[in-house]
């Protein structure tokens, strides 16, 4: 009642208030939520992650629930597979600029069995404007890492990834190399070292070259890929036409793969192969590498490597701190200074 | 090593691999800003452990279990994250203070800098220098501290004292009794052993099987040989306390045995066969006469007295007057029965205190093997009341902790505690020990064979670990075993 009165003497009405949201958001907030979800199935999302309802969204009536599936049958012949991640994380800030830390995992295995594994890193980069300008990297690329630490982490770990690849591609023939994420163009890949050259190296020593996506952005493939859940075995539905015409700059085919039995997750897989036989790469990647809750091992691996621990993280600090005759500021999370305690 | 944090009277200190302690070790905190120094002990050691750190190490075990690793690793950060796994806390207790002039002091209010403080290992040498623990008559027992150094305690400390050694079975407690009864019959003490397995004939020999320092000093008395009384030696009284406390006698028989004996007395025949002659010609009633009997049977059984009244018995002021350079008087009760046992620890301690009340004899020591065995429950707090007034010193050696008293705990000046691993007896010994309950709990259930935990007097109160020295004399009272090699075919 006091808050009514306090704000109606403020001469707000709250009816009004509620009105001026639906009409700033073009009559999309619906007063009618119980009309507008009737019946509807929902699943409530945590944490802004990307999930998938377990049993899928069901059938519902798609153009591209016609799309043929196809069956992949293991290949066993000793072809070698290879996986590569890395991450990065920002170590420290300086006034002039940022210091970060990258670590990369390959992964390799033959026949089923995972052969052995390298661990790079953790490197050290600082990005400021005197160490780009140094640098090769675009002047306005440049200028876009160095206010935005997301974008620099982004770009840090595009190029470590790309020269990995390429170091692969060169040096492997006629094997499986496994991709963390989609086939796709970057701004912040190097001149020299993109993915299309990774692909054109890769068909000329005749490797294959996948990229598994844990997740995807495209609402639309989750649906459509229903089918594909029906399925009791390794299989995958060619998604092309969607992916192509919702980004540009992919290479390879896009599919919605399957690598398990029965309630295995559904990926996304953009596949370049020297001979466009990709019903034979993925039997490859089937019978030479093993294939754990449907996922490829190498590429779990590759990823378990290639991650920070809180101990790395830590004894990084430490060998900043007694290394480079720096001085140590005590930080302020000014969010927690400014709203206090209470977990927002 | 760093303070991590402080609760009560204990700190929380962060160490490196390499900055290796033990439990039981001191460390000197020095506050370097505010001028302060602080003595602790360690007393428990951990990793220093994180759900993130455990993860880690799962992870990193999980993978390179799986595939062979090849690591490239410029900043050499693998070897620091190894270094943290590594990393271990250490528990300390606060044991006292330093003050300006470098003198102990219990103030120990006050908190060190966890930023300026440094801490360093403190050396047992250093140790006694704070506490002053300097004395006239040392008895090395071993090694001590950080840097194995030679740790004496001394003669003085155990002087007066109401001793205990005790410890799980064959973890050195006899060992460190004999140290002591060799190094005090060096100084000239007179020791009386209750050997309850035969074991400190060896006193008198070294190892290597020639004659130890003290061969002329040590006497082994054994019921039947060399420990053989009078009745006239022994006396009233004590003939009074052994068949009463000993052979149960009850007081009606008591009363016509001692009128039998002042009949005997008067006619100068006080001997055991005359004795046995009275008591069966004697005007008494049926049934006193078959206790009397009964008890003159074990009493001749015994052999712990003479048959002819004319020969020497044993006479503790005279072998003191003959040994004042001092002397261990072994009493070997290996082979006796437990009645028999009873029966000499009666007749001895009664005739020591006796001797003792009309100064014939010098102040004692005595050391009661698993005296809970021979000893009756009445008489362990005269042993630490009374007749410590009189000059018996005692020392027990046990394995089984509850069989002595609270009461005889609370009178304890020294404790060596040995090795114990059941829960129940370090229940006990650090419910009514001289040191905290955690710093025994911990230290005692890790201590290896022959290490001890000296608290009390000895160590001016401050626990110290100690390695006992290796045994200079021969070793006696070894179980003797059927799978030995002579019965290998």
């Amino acid at each position: 009642m006091i808050a009514q009165l306090d704000l109606q003497t403020c001469g707000i009405n709250l009816n009004e208030v509620e009105y001026v949201f639906e009409r700033s958001l073009s009559q999309c907030l619906s007063s009618k939520l119980k009309d507008a979800l009737k019946g509807k199935k929902i699943m409530f999302t945590r944490d802004e992650k990307n999930l998938f309802p377990v049993q899928g969204w069901g059938v519902r009536t798609s153009p591209y629930c016609m799309t043929p599936i196809t069956t992949i049958q293991p290949i066993v012949d000793n072809t070698t597979v290879s996986a590569s991640d890395s991450s990065t994380i920002q170590i420290a800030e300086t006034e002039e600029g940022s210091l970060y830390a990258v670590k990369s995992g390959i992964a390799i295995s033959i026949g089923g069995n995972t052969l052995m594994h390298f661990k790079i890193g953790p490197i050290l980069f600082y990005l400021s404007e005197q160490t780009i300008r140094n640098s090769e990297i675009d002047h306005r690329l440049a200028k876009v890492v160095l206010v935005d630490s997301d974008i620099a982490k982004r770009m840090i770990r595009m190029r470590v990834e790309r020269a990995i690849q390429m170091k692969l591609c060169k040096h492997l023939d006629k094997s499986i190399i496994l991709i963390d994420g989609s086939l796709k163009s970057s701004l912040f890949e190097d001149n020299n070292q993109n993915i299309k050259n990774i692909a054109e190296n890769c068909s000329l020593q005749q490797n294959s070259i996948i990229g598994i996506s844990k997740n995807t952005r495209f609402k639309i493939l989750d649906k459509i890929s229903f089918p594909l859940t029906k399925i009791h075995c390794p299989a995958y539905l060619e998604v092309d036409l969607i992916i192509k015409s919702l980004v540009r700059n992919t290479i390879g085919d896009n599919l919605m793969v399957k690598f398990g039995n029965n309630n295995s997750p559904l990926l996304r897989a953009d596949v370049v192969t020297p001979n466009y036989n990709k019903d034979e790469s993925l039997g490859k990647l089937l019978g030479n590498d093993s294939i754990a809750e449907g996922y490829p091992e190498t590429l779990r691996l590759a990823h378990h490597i290639s991650t920070f621990t809180s101990t790395e993280v830590s004894c990084l600090k430490g060998h900043v701190l007694s290394n480079y005759d720096v001085t140590e500021l005590a930080p302020e999370d000014i969010r927690k200074t400014l709203l206090g305690s209470i977990p927002v | 090593m760093k303070i991590l944090s402080k609760t009560g009277n204990e700190l929380v200190m962060l160490a490196m691999k390499t900055e290796a302690a033990s439990k039981g070790d001191y460390l000197i905190i020095e506050d370097e800003k505010a001028k302060r120094k602080m003595v602790v002990q360690i007393y428990d050691e951990e990793y220093l452990s994180s759900q993130s750190l455990i993860e880690d190490i799962v992870k990193d075990e999980v993978v390179t279990a799986s595939s062979t690793e090849n690591l490239h690793d410029p900043l050499n950060i693998s070897n620091l994250s190894k270094m943290i796994r590594d990393a271990r806390v250490f528990r300390a207790k606060i044991r006292a203070a330093i003050d300006p002039s470098n003198k102990l002091s219990s103030d120990v209010s006050w908190l060190p800098s966890r930023v300026d403080s440094s801490v360093g290992r403190l050396k047992i040498s250093e140790l006694d220098l704070l506490i002053q623990r300097r004395r006239l008559f040392p008895i090395p027992i071993g090694k001590a501290g950080v840097d194995n150094e030679d740790f004496e305690i001394y003669a003085e400390d155990l002087d007066g004292k109401l001793n205990i050694i005790t410890g799980k079975k064959e973890s050195g407690k006899s060992h460190l009794s004999k140290i002591l009864v060799k190094t005090l019959v060096q100084y000239g003490a007179f020791v009386i052993v209750f050997d309850l397995n035969n074991e400190y004939g060896g006193l008198a020999w070294n190892n290597d099987g020639s004659p130890s320092s003290i061969q002329e000093q040590v006497m082994v008395l054994e019921p039947g040989n060399a420990l053989k009384f009078s009745l006239d030696y022994c006396g009233k009284a004590a003939m009074s306390n052994m068949l009463k406390n000993a052979l149960d006698m009850p007081a009606a028989s008591l009363r016509e045995f001692f009128r039998i004996w002042d009949w005997l007395e008067n006619k100068q025949m006080l001997e055991i066969r005359a004795l046995g002659n009275a008591i069966n010609t004697s005007n008494i009633n049926e049934l006193v006469r078959d206790a009397l009997i009964s008890r003159y049977h074990v009493i001749q059984s015994s052999r712990l007295f003479l048959d002819n009244g004319n020969a020497d018995g044993l006479s503790f002021e005279k072998v003191i007057s003959e040994k004042y350079k001092g002397t261990a008087i072994i009493i070997s009760m290996g082979k006796a029965t437990p009645v028999v046992r009873r029966m000499i620890v009666e007749l001895v301690l009664s005739k020591i205190v006796d001797l003792l009340e009309k100064v014939m004899i010098p102040p004692i020591f005595i050391f009661a093997e698993e005296a809970h065995l021979y000893i009756r429950d009445t008489y362990w707090e005269d042993i630490v009341t009374r007749m410590r007034h009189f000059g018996i010193y005692t020392t027990f050696i046990t394995n089984q902790p509850d069989a002595i008293g609270d009461g005889i705990y609370r009178q304890v000046d020294n404790i060596f505690l040995f090795n114990f691993t059941s829960d129940t007896d370090l229940d006990k010994i650090s419910r009514v020990s001289l040191a905290d309950t955690e710093t025994i709990r911990s230290i005692v259930k890790t201590l290896p064979q022959r290490h001890c935990l000296s608290i009390g007097k000895v160590v001016c109160d401050l626990p110290i670990v100690v390695k006992i020295a290796a045994a200079e004399v021969l070793t006696l009272g070894e179980t003797k075993k059927f799978f030995t090699r002579n019965n290998n075919r």
